[in-house]
């Protein structure tokens, strides 16, 4: 065989898709950049501090995992994501040692020691932002406003959820607004709202663009909800998941949200629960992660559900105004439960196939 | 506008990573200096051999007869001596013999017009016995010969005459279709006096209907597919044509275009099934085209005539992308069922790095079957065969969709095809 050339051998299917499981990967990272650079721009360079720590202890994390296991995963992105996340997640002041101290725990104890990617049943971010609540409340809410509001020099203040969890009735009037606030409430309210009736007050869309002080990179709803959009659209994210969390934890919010500030049922305010705090980023990037959650729909939607319920849940009465992470890591821990959800779905699309193919006939070719 | 009607659940797209060079009708390959004729073309046992080493045989001559049920009969596809007779690779894997004509001498029917025959007096039995003589078979794997697979049907609720190529890699039963419409035409009438079924369908996956010959006292319907994968396969086929959904397989007999082309040449032509189109395409080729080719003839030729390789192919694919067989050897000749020969490029084939499951739970969304193909692969990975089972694992038809999207790379359709294959093995 004179032709005969080396080419490799292997079953079909011999093309795949181009899409791999590092690529997801950084894509999602790539879909952060614009929040993270937002936050940047509020807080000054000092705010990449905690996020550049907190993504080289992770990658250090995995190094260590990686040589562990003797497979050379540093490159496929996870860990890099995961300590994109955990800083994204710190207030901007914070020492650099936390998101770092957070990252190592999340990539090398949470992921590492169950066996790395895919292995993990909590989500690593979140366990590492988790870690950092618990083991440094104070520091995790040592919030800073963003210069164009505090003037030259970043001042502490506190954030908008905290403000709200504190009692104070007029949450909105004790933050500070920007100009460009006022200029666009006032524009929105005279060219839409008023003629329905309605009028929003000052304050929402410095939240939405990210006017307020938060955590590095969870500053504008603005930017993550069109890094989600894009990677829904692309389907890097599965959209049930966020939907129905804010579906379950905008109806509670509604319904009961009003009760604790003084107000009666079906009057929470819905728009500001779902801007503040990390709701978005914990919702659109960290729950949907699909090792961590059900793959059927179904599961899918239970598991958000339970997600925005918790969330509801913890910031009404839990003991810190934010409960987005820990509720994301309780449905983690439901998630097997969930799993036979999706083989009974399986099972109950594959009867009704087999009902719709007619019995006996479906396993002859021909 | 794109046709939109298809089958319900699941299915992937496939994109292209290179253009077809050609626009005309298929080319006519060059033929081979040693055609490799295999004796097992088909489903069944190889043929047994009837001409010896040293011996001059002509054109369409009988050189392996069938041997016994799903058995064809296999003539040469050029005039020449038999130069060699010996065993050889199959490129579905296993070996079988093959007889190498060296070509000589000169061709009794190339470049004549020949006689044709009036079928439409002949009996039913008599149609079925010219197939059987002139060897011709499903041209979709494995090769069931038709007198096999007709013979016991008639009256049958649906033919469906499946010209859909949802792979971007084939193009083959639309050039025949174009160029030889009429000739595909008559053969389907053919089909149909012999199956005399309650329906026929000409299923594509074009833009455009092909325009074919009114048949009279006939009707045809023409349908126009979603090139959505595996919309070629039979239960996603059945699915999207029988919208009333009251046919099962069992009443469905479903042929290729190129099938009906080699059933007109047979009974009209009388000749036996000596050569086919067939797509030679992928990244790595320099011009994709759909050329003529006689059996026998090795793919390297073909590629060779295809401008060549335009840098090393990462894999050289026979017949699917999705569902056929690597080879290594240029030399692999062309069989009965080869319908496309593909050259890819390390570009389309990705990355193959495994990597640890994610969960993504895309192999479910797209398994046609309505599957759960990441559980089943853990459960078929502990050896839960029992529980494999219960969750339908039978109705994978490896189609290859969960393997395609999987971003984990996990070798799910190989993990699907050695159980099936144990389950066979093990007399299930």
């Amino acid at each position: 065989m004179s032709r005969s050339k080396a080419l490799t051998m292997a079953d079909a299917p011999y093309v795949f898709n181009k899409r791999t499981t590092s690529s997801l990967m950084w894509a999602m990272a790539l879909a952060l950049m614009p929040a993270l650079g937002w936050g940047v721009y509020c807080f000054g360079l000092v705010a990449t501090l905690p996020v550049a720590a907190s993504i080289c202890a992770a990658l250090a994390g995995e190094a260590i995992a990686s040589g562990l296991r003797r497979r050379f995963t540093l490159l496929d992105g996870s860990a890099f994501l995961t300590g994109l996340l955990v800083g994204m997640a710190m207030p901007p002041g914070i020492s650099p040692l936390i998101p770092a101290a957070a990252s190592l725990f999340a990539v090398l104890v949470v992921k590492g020691a169950f066996g790395g990617l895919g292995s993990n049943w909590m989500n690593p971010a979140l366990a590492g932002i988790a870690f950092s609540l618990l083991n440094w409340p104070a520091q995790m809410s040592a919030w800073s406003l963003p210069h164009q509001l505090a003037g030259v020099s970043a001042v502490s203040g506190a954030s908008p959820l905290s403000l709200a969890r504190s009692g104070s009735l007029d949450f909105l009037g004790a933050v500070k607004t920007s100009g460009l606030d006022g200029t666009i409430t006032d524009g929105l309210n005279r060219a839409i709202f008023s003629p329905l009736g309605a009028d929003l007050p000052g304050g929402y869309v410095d939240l939405f663009i990210g006017n307020k002080a938060g955590a590095v990179g969870e500053l504008s709803a603005l930017l993550i909800l069109a890094a989600s959009i894009v990677l829904i659209a692309r389907r890097m994210i599965r959209w049930e998941i966020p939907a129905s969390i804010i579906a379950a934890f905008g109806i509670l919010t509604w319904t009961f949200g009003g009760l604790g500030m003084g107000k009666g049922f079906f009057e929470g305010d819905i728009l500001f629960s779902l801007l503040t705090g990390s709701f978005l980023l914990v919702t659109f990037f960290m729950a949907p992660d699909p090792v961590t959650s059900p793959s059927s729909r179904l599961g899918m939607i239970v598991y958000g559900a339970g997600v925005g319920s918790l969330i509801f849940l913890l910031r009404a009465f839990g003991s810190s105004p934010e409960g987005s992470a820990f509720a994301v890591i309780l449905m983690n821990c439901a998630v097997p439960a969930l799993a036979r959800l999706d083989v009974a779905s399986s099972r109950k699309r594959g009867s009704r196939l087999a009902e719709a193919r007619e019995g006996g006939g479906d396993n002859a070719h021909r | 506008m794109r046709p939109s009607r298809t089958f319900r659940q699941g299915g992937i797209r496939i994109e292209a990573d290179f253009e077809w060079d050609q626009h005309g009708p298929a080319k006519n390959a060059f033929l081979p200096n040693g055609a490799v004729l295999f004796l097992k073309q088909h489903a069944g046992k190889q043929a047994r051999c009837v001409v010896r080493r040293g011996e001059y045989v002509r054109e369409g001559m009988l050189i392996g007869r069938g041997d016994g049920p799903l058995s064809a009969n296999v003539h040469s596809s050029v005039p020449g001596v038999v130069r060699d007779i010996r065993m050889a690779a199959l490129p579905e894997g296993g070996t079988a013999e093959a007889v190498v004509v060296a070509l000589e001498g000169a061709f009794d029917r190339l470049g004549r017009k020949g006689e044709r025959y009036l079928w439409k007096s002949m009996g039913r039995v008599e149609v079925l016995s010219s197939l059987r003589d002139r060897g011709v078979v499903d041209t979709e794997a494995p090769g069931i010969p038709l007198f096999d697979l007709l013979g016991e049907r008639k009256e049958i609720g649906l033919l469906i005459i499946n010209g859909v190529e949802c792979e971007p890699f084939m193009k083959a039963e639309e050039y025949l279709l174009r160029d030889k419409g009429a000739e595909v035409r008559e053969g389907i009438s053919i089909l149909m006096r012999i199956l005399s079924p309650r329906r026929t369908v000409l299923a594509t996956s074009l833009a455009q209907a092909p325009s074919l010959p009114e048949a009279e006292g006939e009707s045809l319907e023409l349908l126009s597919l979603e090139p959505k994968y595996p919309q070629d396969m039979p239960r996603q086929l059945l699915e999207a044509v029988d919208s009333s959904r009251k046919l099962s397989l069992e009443d469905a007999v479903i042929l290729r275009p190129s099938t009906a082309f080699a059933v007109y040449e047979a009974i009209v032509l009388a000749k036996p099934m000596v050569e086919r189109y067939i797509s030679v395409s992928g990244a790595a080729l320099k011009r994709p085209s759909v050329l003529k080719a006689r059996i026998g003839t090795p793919i390297g030729d073909l590629i060779e005539e295809c401008g060549g390789f335009l840098g090393p192919p990462a894999r050289l694919v026979l017949r699917s992308a999705l569902r056929g067989h690597s080879v290594y050897d240029l030399d692999v000749p062309v069989t009965k069922t080869s319908s496309a020969v593909i050259a890819l490029d390390s570009a389309e084939i990705g990355s193959q790095l495994k990597t640890p499951c994610i969960r993504c739970g895309r192999c479910a969304e797209v398994c046609p079957e309505h599957l759960d193909p990441d559980l089943l692969f853990r459960l078929v990975e502990r050896g839960m065969r029992a529980r494999a089972a219960e969750l339908r694992l039978g109705d994978c038809t490896t189609c290859g969709s969960c393997g395609f999207v999987c971003p984990s790379r996990l070798p799910l359709v190989s993990a699907f095809a050695d159980e099936a294959r144990r389950g066979r093995e093990g007399g299930r």
